[in-house]
C-alpha cells in the first residue's frame, strides 16, 4: 500500500498510510494539490519533508494520528461546544510528558494544522497555569520576577477589578 | 451594534475565551493579530532580565499565537495573576483586560473609576492608552458628567456605547470623541441631551465611523447631520428618530455621501418623504433594515423606481408604522422586490386590508416577525392565508385589529415556532379559541409571551390550560380582563408603570418572569384543592390525555389540507363554563357574551367555518345597528359574495399550501355607518385606489 513518507528536521523518515498523515490538514492539502491520485494504484511513495519538527516530536505527533485515524471529529463551526468540552482520557495520559515535549508536539500541531491536537496542548497548558499565584506560576514555568515590588504592588492595585467575575 | 444571524460575522477560529461575551466573538481574531504585531516590535528591546527569562522559560518561547490559544481556555481571576509574573506575559495581557475593560458589577466599576482617577502619568501604565471597546451603559445610575470625563484622551477608541446614560449631557461625549480617529460606533440609545456638538465632533475626529445610533436627536439640526453624512462616507448603520429637522435634504446626503449603508433607521421622522427614499431603495444594494414611521410624506410609490426583473436581496427588515398613506398597493410591490423579507411592521397603517396579507402570503417561509396591530381591517381570512403560507412566523402582533375572532386563534395554533402573540383587544375573542389554540398546540409549547389585555371576554379556566401547556411563557399581559381583577391574582402581577394614573393602575394586570411561575403555582393549587369537583367535571382527563397525540399535527402540508377537528369533543366550552363555576368567581356570571361565545364556540370552529351571519350580526351590533331591523332583514348586513372566483390563483407562490377555504372578502370598513359595507376588489385596477375614504 502507498505510504507517505514523513521526514523530520533530523531527517528520520517516519512512513505512514494516507488516512493517519491526512489528520494534519497540512500534509492533507499537499497530497490533494501534489499528488491527488496517491493510493489509485501509484505505487510510489511520497515524501514531505517538515523541517521544524524534531523526530521524536513528529514520532509522538504521529502516534496521535495513527490513534485518530478513523475518529471524524465534530464540525469546525461548532467550536464553541469544542471549546467548553474536556479533555479526552486517553489525550490526557498521551500528553503526560514533560513541559518541552508538550510545549514542541503543540507547536508542531499548529505547524502542522492538526487542530484537534492543538486545542487538546493549549487546555492542557492552560490546566497548568489555573488556579495559581504569581509566585507559584513563577516557580512552574522557571521565571523570575522582573517587578519591584512596588510595580508588583500599583499593577495588583490597579487591575484588582478584574478579579471580579 | 446588532448583529444578525444571517449577517455572518467574523468567527475567530478555536472558539470563545471565556474573558469575553458572545457578542465580542469577532473581537479576538483582531486583538489576536494586534498582540502578535505588539510582542514582535518588544523583543527588540527587552532588558536583560527579560532576556533571561526567556531563554529559561519554555513557555515564553511560545509564540503569541499559541499563547492566546493558551489564555483563551483560562477565567479573567487567572489572567490577573498572570499579569504579575514577568513583563513579558504583563504586556500581553494588560491588552486583553483593558481592551474592553469589564464595568458591569457595581464593584468592578468603582474600582475602574478609580484607576481612571488618579493621574494618568502616576499609573503603571496609561490604561487610556489600551481602550478600544467602552461600554458604560450596565451601572447607567453611576455615570455623569464626570466620570464620562474621565476617559477622555483614549485615541485607540473604536466603539463607545452611552446606552441609556440619560443623566449624560452632551459635554463630554463631545471632548471624549476628540482625536478618536479610529471610531466605527457610537451608540447613544437613551441619552437625553444630544447636541449639534457631538455630531460636529464625530465629523472631525471619526471619518472611519460606520454606526450612529442617536435616536434622541430632536435637538440636531440637519445642517449639523448633512455635514456628518459628508464627513463619514463609511457609515452603515444610522438611527435618527424623533427629529422635525430632519428632511428629505438629509436622504438625499446619505444617498450621495454613504452608498454602503446596512441599515436606516427613521422612526418618527415626520418631514420624511419618499422623494430620495426612492433612490435609495433602488442603489443601496446592501440595505438590509429599513424603519420609518410616522411620515405621511411615504407613499405607495416608494419602490416605484425599482424595475421588475431588480430584486433587494438583502433587505430584511421594513418598518413603516404608522405611515398612513400606505395601502395594498405599497405591500404588494414591496413583496415583489423585497422576497426575503423576515420582518415586516405595517402597524397603524390604517388602510392595510386582507388584500395586504395575502400579497404577503409570497414571503412564504422568509417571513418570521409580523406586525399588524391598528391594522383594523383585516379578518380572520386574511390572518389564515398569511398564517398558512407563513408557517415559520415566531412573532405576530394583531392587536386593535378589532374584527378578529376565535379563528384567528385555531389558525395561529398551526405556526409551529411561534414565540409570541399579541392580541390585545381582539375583543371578539372568547375562552373557547384560547381553548382551541391550546389544545391544538399541545404540552410543551414553544410560546413565550402572550399579550392577551383588554380581550374582556376571558375568563380564568382556558388561561390556566394555557399556563399549563407553555413552560417557556414568561409574559402574559391581562390588563382589563375582570376575570382576572382579584387580588388573589394581582398579587402576583408586576408593578405598574410609575406614570400611570389611578385608573390605569386599578386595571392594570401583567405578569412577567417569576410572575408567569407563581401565578401558575397559585392555580395549581387551587385546583389540587378541588381536584374532585374538577374529576366530576371530567375536564382534567380531556385535557391531558389529548394534548401530546396532537401536537405538530397542524403544520401546513402539501396539499394544504390540514387534519381538522372534527372528532374533538364539542363540549368544551360548556365544561370551560363548569370550569369556572368551580373556580366559584363571582365575577364570572354567564354575560351576554358569554352565551354568545358558548354558542358559536368550538362546535363551528372545529370545521374551520366562522358562522358568518353570526359575524355579522355580531359586528352590525357593535356598530350600533338596530338589533330588531337586522333580525328582520339579515340579508342588508352581509357582505356581497366575489366577483373573483378564487383570487388566490392569481397569486399563489409555487409551493405555497393551498387554501382550502375559498377566498370571501368582508366588508372592510368600521365606520359604523352600514351603507358603507361594499365588497373590496382584492387587485384594484391603477387610479382605483378602494373605496374607503
Amino acid at each position: 500500500m502507498t505510504k507517505v513518507i514523513i521526514i523530520s528536521s533530523d531527517d528520520e523518515r517516519f512512513p505512514v498510510d494516507i488516512e493517519t498523515a491526512s489528520k494534519s490538514l497540512l500534509i492533507k492539502n499537499m497530497i490533494a494539490d501534489l499528488k491527488p491520485d496517491l493510493g489509485d494504484g501509484d505505487d510510489e511513495d511520497f515524501e514531505i519533508p517538515t523541517p521544524n519538527v524534531r523526530a521524536n516530536v513528529l514520532s509522538k505527533v504521529l502516534e496521535w494520528c495513527e490513534h485518530y485515524k478513523n475518529t471524524v471529529f465534530s464540525d469546525e463551526d461548532d467550536e464553541d461546544a469544542r471549546k467548553s468540552g474536556g479533555i479526552d482520557s486517553w489525550d490526557r495520559n498521551f500528553l503526560k510528558v514533560d513541559q518541552e515535549m508538550l510545549y514542541e508536539i503543540t507547536l508542531a500541531a499548529n505547524y502542522l494544522n492538526i487542530r484537534q491536537l492543538l486545542d487538546t496542548g493549549c487546555k492542557i497548558i492552560a490546566e497548568m497555569i489555573k488556579h495559581k499565584s504569581p509566585e507559584e506560576l513563577r516557580k512552574t514555568f522557571n521565571i523570575v520576577n522582573d517587578f519591584s515590588p512596588e510595580e508588583e504592588a500599583a499593577i495588583r492595585k490597579e487591575n484588582e477589578w478584574a478579579e471580579d467575575r | 451594534m446588532s448583529a444578525e444571524d444571517d449577517y455572518p460575522a467574523r468567527r475567530p477560529k478555536g472558539g470563545r475565551p471565556s474573558w469575553l461575551d458572545a457578542e465580542d466573538l469577532d473581537d479576538y481574531l483582531y486583538l489576536q493579530d494586534l498582540l502578535v504585531r505588539n510582542r514582535r516590535n518588544l523583543t527588540t528591546h527587552r532588558l536583560e532580565i527579560q532576556i533571561r527569562n526567556y531563554n529559561n522559560s519554555p513557555l515564553l518561547q511560545l509564540p503569541t499565537e499559541i499563547l492566546l490559544q493558551v489564555f483563551k481556555h483560562l477565567d479573567k481571576v487567572d489572567l490577573f495573576s498572570l499579569l504579575t509574573v514577568c513583563r513579558e506575559f504583563s504586556e500581553l495581557i494588560v491588552e486583553i483586560l483593558w481592551f474592553r475593560p469589564n464595568m458591569q458589577s457595581d464593584k468592578a466599576f468603582l474600582k475602574i473609576r478609580d484607576v481612571m482617577m488618579l493621574p494618568r502619568t502616576e499609573t503603571h501604565w496609561d490604561y487610556r492608552n489600551y481602550i478600544k471597546r467602552l461600554n458604560i451603559s450596565f451601572m447607567t445610575s453611576l455615570v455623569t458628567d464626570d466620570l464620562l470625563y474621565l476617559f477622555e484622551g483614549c485615541p485607540k477608541l473604536e466603539r463607545l456605547t452611552l446606552v441609556n446614560c440619560s443623566q449624560l449631557s452632551h459635554l463630554p461625549i463631545a471632548r471624549v470623541l476628540q482625536l478618536c480617529d479610529r471610531l466605527q460606533s457610537i451608540d447613544m440609545t437613551g441619552v437625553q441631551d444630544i447636541q449639534d456638538d457631538i455630531i460636529y465632533a464625530l465629523a472631525q475626529n471619526c471619518t472611519r465611523l460606520q454606526g450612529l445610533y442617536a435616536p434622541g436627536c430632536g435637538n440636531i439640526s440637519e445642517e449639523a447631520i448633512i455635514t456628518l453624512l459628508k464627513a463619514c462616507p463609511m457609515l452603515k448603520r444610522i438611527k435618527f428618530n424623533n427629529s422635525e429637522n430632519i428632511t428629505d435634504d438629509t436622504i438625499a446626503a446619505m444617498y450621495d455621501n454613504c452608498k454602503s449603508l446596512v441599515e436606516i433607521d427613521l422612526h418618527n421622522c415626520p418631514k420624511v418623504t419618499d422623494r430620495y427614499l426612492q433612490s435609495i431603495f433602488l442603489e443601496l444594494n446592501q440595505l438590509r433594515e429599513f424603519r420609518i414611521s410616522n411620515a405621511a410624506g411615504i407613499t405607495d410609490a416608494l419602490f416605484d423606481l425599482i424595475p421588475a426583473d431588480h430584486h433587494l436581496d438583502k433587505l430584511r427588515i421594513i418598518d413603516v408604522t404608522g405611515c398612513n398613506a400606505i395601502t395594498d398597493r405599497l405591500v404588494e410591490g414591496l413583496v415583489r422586490c423585497a422576497p426575503r423579507l423576515r420582518n415586516v411592521v405595517l402597524s397603524k397603517c390604517m388602510q392595510i386590508t386582507d388584500a395586504s396579507l395575502r400579497h404577503l402570503t409570497k414571503l412564504g417561509r422568509s417571513l418570521h416577525y409580523i406586525h399588524l396591530g391598528h391594522c383594523a381591517l383585516i379578518t380572520d381570512y386574511g390572518v389564515q392565508a398569511l398564517v398558512r403560507a407563513c408557517y415559520r412566523i415566531q412573532y405576530i402582533d394583531l392587536a386593535c385589529c378589532s374584527q378578529l375572532t376565535d379563528w384567528t386563534l385555531i389558525e395561529l395554533s398551526g405556526l409551529p415556532k411561534l414565540k409570541r402573540i399579541g392580541l390585545v383587544k381582539c375583543n371578539l375573542i372568547s375562552d373557547s379559541g384560547i381553548a382551541g389554540l391550546v389544545r391544538l398546540r399541545g404540552e410543551r409549547d414553544c410560546l413565550e409571551r402572550v399579550h392577551l389585555s383588554y380581550c374582556t371576554n376571558l375568563t380564568i379556566g382556558p388561561i390556566y390550560c394555557l399556563l399549563k401547556t407553555c413552560p417557556r411563557l414568561t409574559h402574559l399581559s391581562l390588563t382589563g380582563i375582570s376575570a382576572f381583577l382579584r387580588r388573589e391574582f394581582t398579587q402576583y402581577c408586576r408593578d405598574p408603570p410609575p406614570d400611570f394614573t389611578e385608573n390605569q393602575r386599578s386595571s392594570f394586570c401583567v405578569f412577567s418572569g417569576n410572575g408567569v411561575s407563581k401565578l401558575r403555582n397559585y392555580l395549581d393549587n387551587l385546583m389540587q384543592q378541588r381536584a374532585s369537583l374538577l374529576e366530576e367535571y371530567g375536564i382534567t382527563g380531556e385535557f391531558n390525555q389529548q394534548s401530546p397525540a396532537r401536537r405538530r399535527r397542524l403544520q401546513p402540508r402539501e396539499g394544504g389540507e390540514r387534519e381538522g377537528f372534527e372528532d374533538e369533543p364539542p363540549n368544551v366550552a360548556a365544561a370551560f363554563n363548569n370550569f369556572n363555576t368551580v373556580l366559584a368567581n363571582p365575577m364570572n356570571n354567564d354575560d351576554d357574551m358569554t352565551t354568545w361565545a358558548a354558542h358559536r364556540g368550538l362546535p363551528e370552529l372545529a370545521r374551520l367555518r366562522v358562522d358568518q351571519r353570526a359575524r355579522e350580526i355580531r359586528r352590525a351590533e357593535m356598530n350600533g345597528a338596530d338589533p330588531l331591523a337586522m333580525a328582520q332583514d339579515p340579508t342588508r348586513f352581509l357582505p356581497q359574495p366575489m366577483m373573483v372566483a378564487d383570487p388566490m390563483e392569481l397569486f399563489r407562490p409555487d409551493n405555497a399550501p393551498q387554501i382550502v377555504q375559498s377566498a370571501v372578502f368582508d366588508d372592510v370598513t368600521m365606520t359604523g355607518n352600514e351603507d358603507d359595507m361594499d365588497v373590496v376588489d382584492l387587485f384594484p385596477p391603477p387610479n382605483f385606489d378602494t373605496e374607503r375614504d
